[in-house]
């Protein structure tokens, strides 16, 4: 889901970092109110925690593959704006030290895996919370929702910005960035992170913990 | 709370050479070859795009192997993203005081 440079127009580029901008500012704001302490270590594992499950890559039939991504155990066990300005940090340290997603890109990605991962799981959780599977659906909602995110920012640019029908950018339409991302999400890359969302959370606030607090 | 995430962390960052068990890229994180190969050419911003230098690229450092590559880069990215934490922890206290 690491939308690399070169793929996204200018223009598209710089709709997401308008867009993205603010949203960093107020998160960083919530996360001066969260950190302390106590949550700094906390905040600063599950941020690398995601960094590290990112790294897990997972191959599944059609000769691509990927991984889980984490915003949603982050969102529900702070808040989503945490998660947001986690995940940010995460992708921002992929972009620059390890090449992995673009810089011109670094907005779009943390749109896409850290805000809508984010508030998708947030939400949903929310929603299911007196069920046992919420912790599972809010995490595979939340990597579902994050991949039609950027299957509509790559599907889009086909659409719009190409020179005498030859795509100048990414040059593969929704009818196949949908299925292939948001498909491929859904049936295998949802469901890892279901696991792990719920596996994580659930082991984290047994009642063991609690007494060990 | 912590010491399990800690503990996770752990067992996780232990497992990381499974991640590299698939040579297979994520879907639309192909090579420029891909593009030639599939389409018959690159698209224009995708053939020009500038990458930044990044001193790890692709989790590899040249002068180790595929594995120990991997498990220090995930290390370092690691202790980087705690290094940001604590720096904006300092930051946001000193603003406060």
């Amino acid at each position: 889901m690491h939308i690399p440079d070169g793929y996204l127009s200018p223009a598209v580029v710089v709709a997401t970092y308008a867009v993205a901008l603010p949203l960093w500012a107020f998160g960083f704001k919530k996360l001066k109110e969260a950190l302390n302490e106590e949550t700094l270590p906390l905040i600063g594992a599950l941020s690398a925690l995601s960094f590290i499950i990112m790294m897990l890559n997972i191959p599944i039939p059609g000769g691509t593959s990927g991984h889980a991504v984490g915003a949603a155990l982050i969102a529900i066990l702070f808040n989503p704006w945490i998660a947001f300005i986690a995940i940010s940090v995460v992708l921002l340290i992929q972009a620059v030290v390890f090449g992995d997603g673009g810089v011109s890109t670094f907005a779009a990605n943390s749109l896409a895996m850290g805000f809508v991962g984010a508030f998708v799981g947030y939400y949903v959780f929310k929603m299911f919370k007196r069920y046992k599977f919420a912790p599972f659906l809010a995490g595979w909602s939340a990597v579902v929702a994050s991949s039609f995110l950027v299957a509509f920012l790559l599907g889009i640019e086909p659409i719009f910005w190409s020179k005498n029908g030859t795509p100048l950018y990414f040059p593969f339409g929704l009818k196949e960035t949908i299925p292939a991302l948001v498909g491929a999400h859904m049936l295998f890359f949802g469901v890892v992170e279901a696991l792990f969302t719920g596996l994580v959370y659930n082991y984290l606030k047994s009642k063991k913990a609690e007494f060990a607090q | 709370m912590k010491k399990r995430v800690f503990i996770i962390l752990g067992i996780l960052t232990a497992l990381i050479p499974l991640g590299l068990l698939t040579d297979s890229p994520a879907w639309g994180e192909w090579d420029k070859e891909y593009y030639k190969k599939i389409l018959g050419f690159i698209p224009e911003g995708i053939e020009k795009a500038k990458e930044i230098n990044a001193p790890l690229k692709d989790y590899s450092l040249n002068s180790l192997g595929d594995i120990s590559s991997y498990y220090l880069s995930a290390i370092i990215g690691a202790v980087l993203i705690f290094m940001i934490f604590y720096f904006l922890a300092k930051v946001f206290h000193a603003k406060n005081s």
